[in-house]
């Protein structure tokens, strides 16, 4: 599951992309001082060490806050009532943020609500569900 | 080295130890002193103009220029005066052109002049005045023209929100469907959970605002409206709506800036800038511990009254970027104008209308002034030249001679506080 590598400017996002398809977010520990954070940061914002440890964690976690968008950008204007959530992950320190579709109301998403990524859409970027 | 020296005389006199503190004490005062005297020219503001902001006809050159010739004649200069020329704008390949400042100097007729080009999303336009008014207290320049422009009405609805969409961290944000005022939604859920703060509280920003909107001749939304009307207009991004939003303008603001030596000899009324900070933020909503605040904004403000030597207290009115109605509430908290949490309440009981104990955007902001994202930032000087030199009109703000803009990019990714004084 944890591989070590230095950051690899390409394939980045993509290594990303397919552990979000897995319902997995994938973060870099730092070799250095241990700090976690998202894949997608290139030196560590702690001690700036660049050498990394892969982690996946599930992609569950606890909503912090969301939005109901009504007016939408291109794209998303066909997929029915969704949300912005911003969510806080259950066995890391950090938060992510995707696309939750079939929200209609913010009743149907009280914050705290628990939610899972679901997969990864190139249209629709990270998809969460709700559990 | 001389302090060195003071030292071992001190000790070869056999002085007491306190003298010798206090002669280190004063040296490195006047050193400090000096070198700040030496290395920073004062830095002001000698003329101002501004488009109409809203949906405007003109092609992006043709409003840069307005706003620009507007600018030049208010300063009593010629182009022949400006040095260097620095332009904000977002999204000029939307009206199909980009490299922005060559053009605009060809077309004022000092094409021989260099032009810098600078984006900053939202946030364009103060970030310039910032690197502008850098190279005039460096002694690079005496005299330059700053100036933002924007032109996005002319696109619709969808593609301006997908356009902003792209000043977003787009991997995480855009990219899964967030737009700008669903960003600044997530931003209002967190504030309301957190404070206890409602939606009628965000819209008293959007009344109060609105009403000084009402007296600026240029605004874009010139419309009185009430806590009703914000509640009842159509959702944007839940819990924002229609009139929690700023809309798109078009527009262009500008102003010349010039060091204090050729401000006097100009004969004319001017403005000092005293104090200008930078900021920033993580660019991803989800990169922030707590999302009820915009680090960028605190760093800024605090380099800013530092370098005036100023407390937020001093201040005596604040234009500050209020794109969303949340925004304006989580700006007068971190520029220290009221405590965490408060700010929802002060306004509600009317502390930031223009007869307030801090009058907040009298020009009617974003909100109601409109927001052309390149041109906000030059906008907001443009009205305290206006309130310093007897032209706000109805809008004055009586006896104010010290005053703040604030402005951010994005979700506040990136910041600029300036501070004025009135000279008089
Ligand atoms: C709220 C929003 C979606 C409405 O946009 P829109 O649908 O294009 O609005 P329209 O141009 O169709 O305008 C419809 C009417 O509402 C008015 N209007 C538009 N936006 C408005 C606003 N924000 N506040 C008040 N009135 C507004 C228009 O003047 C127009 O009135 P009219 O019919 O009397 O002329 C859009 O203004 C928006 O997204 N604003 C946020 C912009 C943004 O994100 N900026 C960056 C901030 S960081
Ligand atoms: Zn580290």
């Amino acid at each position: 599951m944890s591989e070590t590598k230095q950051h690899q400017q390409s394939l980045v996002s993509q290594k990303f992309i397919a552990s979000a398809k897995i319902g997995k977010i994938l973060a870099n520990r730092c070799l250095n001082c241990g700090f976690t954070m998202l894949e997608t940061i290139y030196f560590c914002e702690k001690c700036f060490s660049s050498t990394f440890q892969h982690v996946e964690f599930d992609g569950v976690g606890k909503v912090v806050t969301f939005t109901i968008q009504a007016v939408t950008p291109e794209g998303f204007e066909d997929v029915g009532s969704y949300a912005w959530v911003v969510f806080k992950m259950d066995n890391a320190s950090f938060r992510v943020s995707g696309f939750l579709p079939g929200i209609v109301t913010p009743a149907d998403l009280p914050i705290g609500s628990r939610v899972r990524v679901s997969d990864y859409d190139p249209k629709h970027g990270l998809l969460l569900k709700k559990i | 080295m001389i302090v060195i020296f003071l030292v071992s005389v001190n000790k070869a006199l056999d002085l007491p130890i306190k003298w010798t503190i206090l002669y280190v004490a004063c040296l490195t005062f006047l050193y400090v002193k000096i070198y700040f005297l030496a290395m920073i020219n004062k830095v002001c503001v000698l003329g101002a103009g501004s488009t109409k902001y809203g949906k405007l006809d003109e092609g992006i050159v043709e409003i840069a220029l307005n706003a620009s010739k507007e600018a030049i004649s208010s300063a009593g200069i010629t182009p022949k005066d400006i040095q260097a020329g620095y332009i904000s704008n977002v999204f000029g390949v939307a009206d199909k052109q980009v490299h922005m400042a060559p053009v605009i100097m060809s077309n004022l007729g000092i094409p021989y002049v260099p032009g810098l080009t600078i984006e900053s999303a939202c946030g364009s336009g103060s970030v310039m005045l910032r690197e502008a008014y850098a190279n005039i207290a460096a002694g690079f320049y005496d005299c330059v023209l700053s100036l933002g422009v924007e032109k996005v009405t002319h696109v619709g609805t969808l593609q301006s929100t997908t356009l902003f969409s792209y000043c977003s961290d787009f991997f995480y944000e855009g990219g899964s469907g967030a737009s700008f005022p669903g960003l600044f939604a997530t931003i209002a859920r967190s504030y309301m959970n957190t404070f206890k703060a409602t939606e009628e509280d965000l819209a008293h920003v959007a009344v109060k605002n609105h009403e000084n909107g009402l007296l600026n001749p240029k605004a874009h939304v010139r419309k009185k409206i009430t806590v009703d009307d914000v509640l009842n207009s159509p959702m944007v991004a839940s819990p924002l709506k229609l009139y929690d939003c700023c809309p798109f303008s078009d527009g262009a603001s500008a102003v010349i800036l010039c060091n204090e030596e050729f401000a006097k000899k100009s004969g004319r009324q001017y403005v000092e800038i005293i104090g200008s900070g930078r900021g920033a933020s993580p660019a991803a909503v989800q990169g922030r511990e707590d999302i009820t605040t915009i680090p960028s904004t605190i760093a800024a403000a605090k380099q800013a009254y530092a370098m005036a030597g100023i407390t937020p207290k001093d201040i005596d009115f604040a234009e500050v970027h209020d794109c969303f109605t949340i925004a304006e509430i989580i700006d007068i908290e971190d520029l220290g104008f009221f405590p965490k949490g408060t700010a929802a309440s002060a306004v509600t009981e009317g502390a930031t209308r223009r007869n307030g104990a801090i009058p907040i955007n009298p020009s009617g902001g974003l909100k109601s002034k409109g927001h052309p994202i390149g041109a906000t930032g030059v906008g907001q000087v443009v009205e305290v030249f206006e309130q310093f030199t007897g032209n706000a009109k109805d809008r004055t703000i009586k006896d104010a001679e010290i005053a703040l803009t604030h402005n951010f990019g994005a979700t506040g990714a990136s910041a600029a506080v300036h501070i004025f004084k009135k000279v008089k």
